[in-house]
């Protein structure tokens, strides 16, 4: 296990079952990402991204993997519970439908992930909250902001924990261009104070020059 | 957890609400007819202990709520004043009672027949708040006791004429203030119309007194019968004891037990109509609990994404449970809160409409409801939890 690579992935596959019918959507995948890297992964739809990054996010067990190393830990074989722990201590996710807990307002959003791993928000919630400039908005619920705001308040909740990976699957895109311009600045902004290992899945050529590197997927495998 | 589970059941009020009436709903019919329950047999053992005795002579196979007619006989009377030891007799004084029916106050009540003489005996500390303890019918009874015979048929003229003075009634002021009856009121009664004679206080043995000779006369053509006793011991015997050498001199089928323990004879003869009760209060309560099962279910069906996005949070599957069990307990306990706000709504309700019903809460009855919303609450969350905790965080996060 080399403790520089926040992602040590070889051998990965993956199939879809429905019923009778195997889908094989991963094929034999390698990828390893260093600590503080930013990888942005780019592909058509249907080749396999979000399945990737779901394996990556601890949140879908791959049919098979020769070494599926994650934030320094070999996850093949760890139980649901173990799974579970290590997304809540070293991982984050953006989405592109954002994900926000309509119950819960921007202020209970952005700080659940602390309040989860019973920790004391000690005014970083807020401190966050304006940084992605939403003071203004801390206790209106989701269906009260912008599309815009939204996606800030999904970044600001998945960065409150200060987790070593953060996964986005398309952030930006639901957006219009403003929006993922701002996101997409929003993003690596943070990525440069705080130094997380990011794994960006976009469409977007434009928005994959912030990237340290930019990986191309076709029918479930890398391509140069 | 408890913060989420709160805004959950906030943001879906009308939802939450509705479920909490439910179970509220529920937790008020088991407390009402519970309070019904123990408040009536409550109210009638406190004032059967207000008779100046200590036995109580009953009929072995009745249940003694439904004691009725004359099943005693002027035998066991006899036997109750002789039966002695070396001191004397062990009775100072046996009670012969006669049960009958009568509507007054707008519901049935248990007419009690008892001699005019020995009333004092019924009265104990309470006193005659108007009129007196029976009038013409004292006289009445003296007759009978020295032997007048009543004309053969009740059509002849001159049975009128020889009952007339025992048809007297003398009620206690919670019925004569229900029924807003006065001294002089008249009250049919088997027939028969009957004058109230005297008022006396709440807390006696009945609420409605007639002169035992009448009702003898009218029920069973003055044959000296009983439906009960009540026997006043001579002082310094040991009570418990007596019971048990009365009981050796019966046969099987006269019971004779302390009268201490009538509250107990009480509730084991309302036993089969407490399972009644119980089992209507339980199917309620399973009804509302079934209620908010489904109400949980449809919310882990409604919030499959968000559930997908709690686990992508880093939530358990016991977390999971956990939140399913919060939202039911608070939506439980809210409906206990209902519940019980409604259950004291509904015996203000009945202290207005059905005065003579007592309805008694107990610390127990707060005590079982809470222990219900609870058990209910978490019963009623583990499988809608456990279908949430077995959500497969992609899939979730996928659905629409």
């Amino acid at each position: 296990m080399n403790d520089a690579l926040m992602i040590d992935v070889a051998g990965l596959h993956h199939a879809y079952t429905h019923g009778a019918v195997v889908e094989p959507v991963l094929h034999g995948l390698q990828l390893q990402v260093r600590r503080g890297e930013f990888v942005v992964i780019m592909g058509p739809s249907g080749c396999g991204k979000t399945t990737l990054l779901n394996v990556l996010g601890l949140m879908l067990t791959p049919t098979q993997a020769e070494r599926l190393c994650i934030a320094g830990r070999d996850t093949r074989g760890l139980s649901d519970a173990d799974r579970t722990a290590l997304r809540r201590a070293a991982l984050g996710f953006v989405f592109q439908r954002f994900n926000l807990l309509p119950t819960l307002n921007v202020r209970g959003n952005v700080g659940l992930p602390l309040r989860l791993r019973g920790a004391v928000a000690d005014g970083q919630v807020d401190r966050l909250i304006e940084r992605v400039g939403l003071s203004a908005y801390a206790h209106k619920k989701p269906a009260y902001l912008s599309v815009g705001q939204q996606q800030r308040v999904a970044i600001a909740r998945a960065v409150v924990g200060a987790p070593a990976l953060l996964l986005a699957d398309e952030p930006t895109g639901n957006l219009d261009s403003a929006n993922a311009s701002a996101i997409l600045e929003l993003l690596s902004e943070l990525h440069r104070e705080q130094g997380q290992t990011v794994v960006m899945i976009t469409h977007n050529e434009q928005l994959a020059i912030k990237a340290d590197r930019v990986l191309h997927m076709r029918d479930g495998c890398f391509v140069d | 957890m408890l913060a989420l589970a709160w805004a959950n059941l906030t943001h879906h009020k009308l939802r939450t609400a509705l479920s909490a009436l439910a179970v509220g709903i529920g937790i008020m019919l088991m407390l009402v007819s519970r309070g019904l329950a123990d408040g009536s047999l409550a109210e009638v053992n406190q004032r059967m202990q207000s008779v100046n005795a200590e036995l109580v002579i009953l009929p072995a196979q009745d249940n003694i709520i439904f004691t009725n007619g004359a099943p005693f006989r002027a035998s066991h009377e006899r036997r109750l004043l002789t039966l002695s030891d070396a001191h004397g007799p062990l009775a100072t004084a046996v009670i012969p009672v006669f049960f009958g029916q009568v509507q007054m106050g707008g519901q049935q009540q248990r007419l009690f027949g008892v001699d005019p003489a020995q009333m004092p005996l019924f009265l104990a500390s309470y006193r005659v708040v108007a009129g007196e303890l029976f009038d013409r019918a004292s006289a009445f009874a003296d007759r009978v006791r020295a032997g007048a015979t009543a004309p053969a048929s009740m059509s002849d003229p001159a049975y009128a004429a020889y009952i007339a003075d025992g048809l007297e009634l003398v009620i206690d002021e919670r019925l004569q203030r229900v029924g807003n009856y006065q001294l002089g009121d008249q009250v049919q009664i088997m027939g028969q119309v009957f004058r109230i004679v005297g008022i006396i206080e709440t807390g006696v043995a009945g609420r409605v007194f007639a002169p035992l000779q009448t009702l003898r006369e009218i029920v069973v053509a003055g044959e000296p019968t009983a439906s009960m006793y009540f026997v006043k011991l001579r002082p310094g015997l040991d009570a418990a004891a007596t019971a048990d050498r009365f009981q050796s001199e019966f046969a099987a089928d006269v019971r004779v037990e302390l009268k201490s323990e009538y509250g107990h004879l009480l509730r084991a003869s309302f036993a089969s109509v407490s399972l009644y009760l119980n089992a209507s209060s339980g199917v309620a309560l399973a009804a509302c609990f079934l209620f908010i099962l489904l109400t949980m279910y449809t919310m882990v069906i409604e919030r499959t994404r968000e559930i997908g996005i709690l686990k992508s949070l880093g939530v358990t599957r016991l977390g999971l449970v956990r939140l399913s069990v919060h939202e039911a307990l608070l939506i439980s306990l809210g409906g206990v809160a209902i519940g019980l706000a409604l259950a004291y709504g509904v015996r203000a309700l009945l202290a207005v409409i059905k005065p003579l019903l007592t309805v008694d809460f107990g610390g127990d009855d707060w005590l079982i409801a809470v222990l219900v919303g609870v058990a209910g609450g978490t019963l009623s969350a583990l499988y809608p939890g456990y279908r949430a905790a077995r959500l497969d965080p992609a899939v979730a996060l996928s659905r629409e």
